[in-house]
């Protein structure tokens, strides 16, 4: 028991391409600890993790285990050193049972499946106090059971250094309060775990030191006990940074889009909008919280006219547009943007320029058979200009740009058209801070302009402080809108996992003064 | 608790070698990777030829001078290049429109067939009687809208139900096959594609009405498909980069959720893509049989195979399929040339030698996006 | 029905088996390279290939084991060089597979017309243990009527292919080196952090299913006879067919071996069609009065009809493996 560390990294060094992710950093886990790897989307995390992982090699650097300097080259490697790690996207076999994602590795099992493999790993699980049922398909798992289900792995093959990536992002506050409950009882087993993340309350709340990541470097390791979370945020980005989002005060102006018991089928044609109600005014945002997956998606497509409707009606402007064509919606002043998880799926054709980008909803409005690219060059400056988009020129593809530069060029075209409703899903997802308040900006600006929003969220404490008022979805359904300052992020929990729903106990979603007459009326369904 | 792990990993060495990723190379050491690409495939050939007991400098000589030294006849070798160079490049740049949307039509060799067949049946109704210049319009014409509607089966398809295209395409080739072979097997009264002075079923020559005309140079004549090609070449250059059917292909062959989004109709502009490009192929089907003057149940020559491989090499730029192409019947050409003054190689070695290139290309394009670092010092985990 | 209408009934469902087995390994063996993750486009080169080599050493050593095994030498040959460019090059596995098409068939040509034009090409006829083991019978059983012609009389390549696609199903479904092999088809990442070796797995699996098909490419030749012509190529389109297959039997080597079944009926018209109508002159006459031409396309017709119908039918098939024709680079981000 000499070393201090139970694993120690000197001066790694990792470049894909030209781009440098790790930069001579060094940080050592101590045994028993929780230690906190902070930084911002794009600071070398991850990277730097899944060099321990054994997903990548280090370009130079030497990682040792208990004092003994160890060469990683495959995960095998890594799971030999007892190191395990429960990666952001899960590496989960969907068509397989949880047991056979951990038989997969096992060694010395036999040459045939055998049926008694379900019991062995049930009760693995449950000697480490989890209930799981061994036989059922990871297909068929809530996110919060495939973690579970990845950290029995990391169990099952004795790793005794754990490393998590950013377990809390698609949680609820209380999973989040289980998960961290469950790392408290594997310390005092005497595991040592890496918690990545970039939030500080988690931070504060569950570690012992944190060390802190800045494009690619490495900062300070401080005790958290000795720290707060203003400290954290500088040295995590480099300045003092307000953190208060400001939530625009704006006059009470007339809904501009109502929903009206709208319900939609996902790819699947299961429900996965169920029969919601719910009206934005112009210059108001109001957000959506959910957990991944319950019918925000198909809700936005809808919106958008990109997905058939089932039942129900959407009002803009007094006017239903349910059947439109996409192009029709998009005429009328309605602006969607979605971000997906893959970042460039929806909005964007990512090899073509910035400027053919631009043109991408307006490129039929010109004469003649030739695409204006003169308009787009200067729609395209314009928006560079406007929202300091970072880029060699109008010209570059799209994804060669940065996330953040990414998503100021979407949102920056969305704008340009002067859209009357902005419907945006997760427009911050994989930006830095400074990025991130960029956008929050712009949208607060157009707030102010009078344009309603629908702000399709996953971080609730920017919901709480950016939005006016917050709807919550839970398969599908609305569980209640509340208001953002009246709310707390308890509450938000409760709501998002069906455990609270206000759908008893009082009427919401539908405006006294809505717009919605006998005229428009008439071709939907009536609700009241 | 902590047993040191280490221990147990003790043989653990640095590997030899290594792969990363890299961004991209520049242009001058992409040609470099490509010659030595296809400089590796020679020296595999010469070795095969070699064995076989031809002299293999003998035989790329002629392959690579498509048999124009020492013949008596050189413009005979140019015009026979041409012949096969130019539905090539029609069929080459054709499927690179599909391709562009992610749509691998692999069925360029049916519909060759059909443009072809539809192009002599039409050529043996009215090429005795219509002026020439109607006939060839006809035929070019109705050969190609005949392929565009063979080819519009396979996207049609796939637009409505998501039918697997290439499959789809694939089978298309071969019931393409087995009808031009029906018609050029079958002898009866209706069939007025066959030879009737015949016993056997062959298929007759067309009336010289029907032929593609000629601009003679010399002894040497230059067919007139040949400059139509370039034409489409160009013009299809000019659809691409300027237009706005263009530029909708090329938002959905890059993203379709994008181009659905943008209130495009996805759908439609798959079908009219497709439907061009079997149209231009349909078009390259025609105008080679009013060249060849006949029809055949090998019309194809695997023109629609060579065209996938073509419009790959060339990552879909029209202006290098122009070079990849003439290139590749340069090595077509050549090699059945070469083969018919050595007896022991078959025609078929311009196959193996293609496809030995293209094996060779494969394998060199992977020092294209990643770099290879050999390690020599490999440093053990536990010394 | 009179005793020779039987026997041309009987010599007819005997037919369906015989022409239904190339395309069970060819499918079979496309099945295990799809399940382990790779899209292998080259089934009918790689068919080509094994079925020309198996059959040129196979009647110079006069020895059917030993032609078997040199087709899936030279078959499990094919595979290294498609998983060399695919597995370890990450070249496109559709293009490579394209391209071992052309391959194969230029070599198949190449060797063929080579040894046909220096009068070389070994006749099977005058190869006495070739044909011996081609018609040897099971004995006894085959004796019995009727079954013993319909389930006993086939040469060893028929019961070759059922076992390998038995096999096949066996080992996917219940051994931990078909769970391997499954995960990796379906999330090779998955799969690599739990230390399974993915680049060994895909190699592997590639060959097997290659030196497979490289058999059914032999039994090809050596079911036309093996007499070779300069133009036409013993697979002749089979290979492709093998893939549509893969689709139709939805990824299960045991299904395969009905799937096959049903294009070996179609394939079998075309040759007892007139045998068929001269037999049955009243419910089968109309047979012998479609050409030819049709029934050789039918079982490219059927297969694109089965294409269309499983994609109306929506809804994914649950074997179909997720990450086929995928490559796997460990460092993609």
């Amino acid at each position: 028991m000499a070393a201090e560390y139970a694993i120690e990294l000197k001066n790694i060094n990792k470049s894909f391409g030209s781009v440098a992710a790790n930069k001579n950093i060094s940080i050592g886990l101590r045994r028993g600890e929780i230690l906190a790897l902070l930084g911002e989307n794009g600071s070398g995390k991850t990277t730097l993790m899944n060099m321990l992982s054994g997903i990548y090699k280090p370009d130079s650097g030497s990682i040792f285990v208990d004092g003994e300097e160890v060469l990683i080259n495959s995960p095998e490697d890594s799971k030999r050193l007892g190191i395990g790690m429960v990666h952001q996207h899960f590496k989960l076999v969907e068509k397989f049972s949880a047991a056979d994602n951990i038989w997969l590795g096992a060694e010395k099992t036999g040459l045939f499946l055998k049926k008694s493999r379900y019991k062995k790993i049930e009760e693995m699980a449950s000697r480490f106090g989890f209930e799981i049922d061994a036989s059922k398909l990871v297909s068929n798992m809530s996110v919060s059971e495939k973690q579970t289900l990845e950290i029995l792995k990391v169990l099952y093959y004795g790793a005794n250094i754990i490393i998590l990536d950013e377990p809390t992002a698609v949680l609820t506050v209380q999973e989040i309060r289980k998960l961290f409950s469950v790392l408290r009882k594997m310390k005092e087993d005497g595991h040592s775990i890496i918690i990545i993340t970039h939030k500080l309350d988690e931070v504060m709340d569950i570690s012992d030191r944190v060390a802190v990541l800045r494009k690619g470097e490495y900062i300070d390791t401080v005790n958290t006990a000795d720290t707060n979370q203003q400290q954290l945020t500088e040295l995590m980005v480099g300045k003092k940074i307000d953190l208060n989002i400001e939530r625009v005060k704006t006059e009470k102006k007339l809904p501009l889009l109502e929903i009206r018991d709208l319900t939609v089928n996902n790819d699947e044609n299961a429900v996965a909008i169920d029969h919601v109600n719910f009206y934005i005014r112009g210059g108001e945002i109001l957000g959506v919280a959910g957990i991944a997956g319950c019918g925000q998606k198909e809700l936005c497509e809808a919106i958008a006219g990109l997905r058939p409707v089932q039942s129900g009606m959407i009002i803009h402007e007094g006017e239903n547009i349910i059947g439109w064509t996409p192009k029709k919606i998009i005429e009328k002043g309605i602006s969607m943007s979605f971000i997906p998880e893959d970042r460039l799926g929806m909005g964007l054709a990512p090899s073509l320029s910035i400027i053919d980008n631009m043109l991408l909803k307006k490129y039929n409005d010109s004469k003649g058979i030739f695409v204006d690219r003169v308009q787009g060059k200067a729609d395209a400056d314009r928006v560079i200009k406007e929202l300091s988009v970072v880029t060699p020129s109008a010209n570059t593809p799209v994804r060669l740009l940065s996330g953040g530069n990414v998503q100021k060029v979407l949102l920056g075209r969305e704008i340009s058209s002067g859209p009357n409703v902005i419907v945006t899903a997760y427009p911050v997802r994989g930006l830095d801070i400074n990025s991130s308040y960029a956008i929050y900006d712009i949208l607060n600006a157009e707030k102010r302009k009078g344009t309603g929003i629908l702000f399709v969220g996953e971080d609730l404490d920017v919901l709480l402080a950016l939005c006016d008022k917050i709807m919550v979805l839970c398969h599908g359904k609305v569980m209640g809108i509340v208001h953002a300052h009246k709310t707390t992020k308890e509450e938000l929990g409760l709501m998002m996992t069906g455990a609270l729903d206000y759908n008893d106990e009082k009427a919401f979603g539908i405006a006294k003064d809505s717009r919605i007459n006998e005229k428009t009326e008439a071709g939907g369904e009536p609700n009241e | 608790m902590n047993k040191t792990a280490a221990n147990t990993h003790s043989h653990v060495k640095e590997p030899l070698i290594r792969i990363v990723k890299r961004d991209g190379l520049k242009l001058s050491k992409l040609v470099l990777v490509y010659v030595g690409a296809i400089l590796l495939a020679m020296i595999i050939g010469c070795i095969l030829l070699a064995s076989m007991g031809v002299n293999p400098f003998k035989f790329y000589e002629k392959m690579l001078t498509i048999g124009v030294v020492g013949n008596a006849f050189p413009y005979k070798c140019f015009e026979g290049y041409i012949k096969l160079f130019t539905p090539l490049l029609i069929v080459s740049v054709a499927l690179s429109l599909a391709f562009r949307m992610k749509f691998w039509n692999v069925g360029g060799e049916g519909q060759f067939i059909v443009g072809a067949l539809v192009a002599g049946w039409i050529s043996a109704i009215i090429g005795e009687s219509a002026p020439s210049f109607l006939v060839l319009i006809l035929m070019s014409l109705g050969g190609a809208i005949a392929a565009g509607f063979y080819g519009s089966i396979a996207s049609v398809l796939k637009v409505k139900f998501g039918t697997n295209e290439t499959l789809m395409t694939l089978m298309l080739n071969y019931i393409a096959l087995y009808l031009i072979m029906f018609f050029g097997e079958t002898k009866a009264d209706w069939n007025i594609l066959l030879n009737e002075d015949s016993a056997r079923p062959i298929f007759k020559t067309f009336f010289e009405n029907a032929w593609m005309p000629v601009i003679k140079i010399g002894s040497f004549s230059l067919n007139i498909s040949l400059i139509i090609a370039f034409v489409i070449t160009a013009l299809i250059f000019v659809y691409l980069k300027k237009t706005k059917q263009g530029y909708e292909l090329s938002v959905v062959g890059d993203s379709i959720s994008t181009a659905n989004y943008a209130g495009m109709k996805t759908g439609r502009i798959i079908i009219r893509t497709v439907f061009i490009s079997a149209f231009l192929i349909g078009l390259a089907g025609a105008f080679y049989v009013s060249t060849a003057h006949s029809l055949s149940t090998s019309v194809t020559n695997d023109v629609g195979w060579t065209g996938v491989i073509v419009a790959w090499l060339s990552k879909l730029n029209t202006l290098a399929i122009v070079v990849t192409s003439a290139l590749i019947s340069i090595l077509r050409y050549g090699c059945t040339q070469a083969a018919a003054e050595f007896a022991s190689v078959d025609s078929h070695f311009a196959d193996l030698l293609q496809g030995i290139i293209l094996f060779s290309v494969l394998a060199c394009d992977f020092l294209t996006r990643f770099k290879v670092i050999i390690n020599l010092k490999r440093r053990k985990s536990h010394e | 029905m009179n005793n020779e209408a039987l026997g041309i009934f009987i010599n007819f469902l005997f037919s369906i088996v015989v022409y239904s087995i190339p395309l069970l390994y060819g499918t079979v063996g496309e099945i295990i390279t799809e399940k382990s993750g790779s899209l292998n486009l080259g089934v009918e080169g790689t068919m080509a290939i094994g079925g020309v080599a198996g059959y040129i050493i196979g009647c110079s050593t006069n020895s059917v084991t030993v032609g078997i095994l040199a087709a899936m030498l030279f078959g499990a040959l094919c595979g290294l060089v498609f998983s060399f460019l695919t597995v370890t090059l990450q070249a496109n596995q559709n293009v490579t597979g394209l391209t071992m098409t052309t391959f194969g068939l230029g070599v198949y040509f190449f060797i063929g017309n080579g040894l046909a034009s220096s009068g070389k090409w070994p006749i099977m006829t005058e190869h006495s243990a070739i044909i011996n083991s081609w018609e040897a019978k099971i004995p006894f059983l085959s004796n019995i009527p009727i079954i013993g012609k319909i389930l006993f009389s086939y040469n060893i390549f028929v019961y070759l292919a059922v076992i390998i696609a038995i096999v096949a199903y066996l080992y996917m479904k219940y051994t931990k080196m078909g769970l391997k092999m499954r995960a990796i088809g379906e999330n090779p990442a998955a799969a690599d952090s739990l230390g399974v070796n993915v680049i060994a797995y895909k190699y592997i699996h590639i060959m097997l299913g290659s030196a497979i098909m490289g058999i059914g490419g032999l039994y090809m030749g050596l079911n036309l006879g093996g007499s070779f012509e300069g133009s036409t190529c013993w697979i002749n389109g089979y290979g492709w067919i093998a893939i549509a297959l893969v689709i139709f039997a939805g990824w299960n080597t045991a299904y395969a071996i009905l799937g096959t079944l049903v294009f070996g009926f179609f394939n079998t018209l075309q040759v007892y069609n007139t045998d068929l109508a001269y037999a049955f002159p009243n419910v089968l006459g109309w047979l012998s009065k479609i050409p030819p031409h049709l029934f050789k396309a039918l079982p490219f017709i059927i297969t694109a009809i089965v294409l269309v119908a499983a994609s109306i039918r929506k809804k994914k098939n649950p074997n179909e493996p997720s990450a086929c024709g995928i490559n796997y680079y460990r460092e993609d981000r």
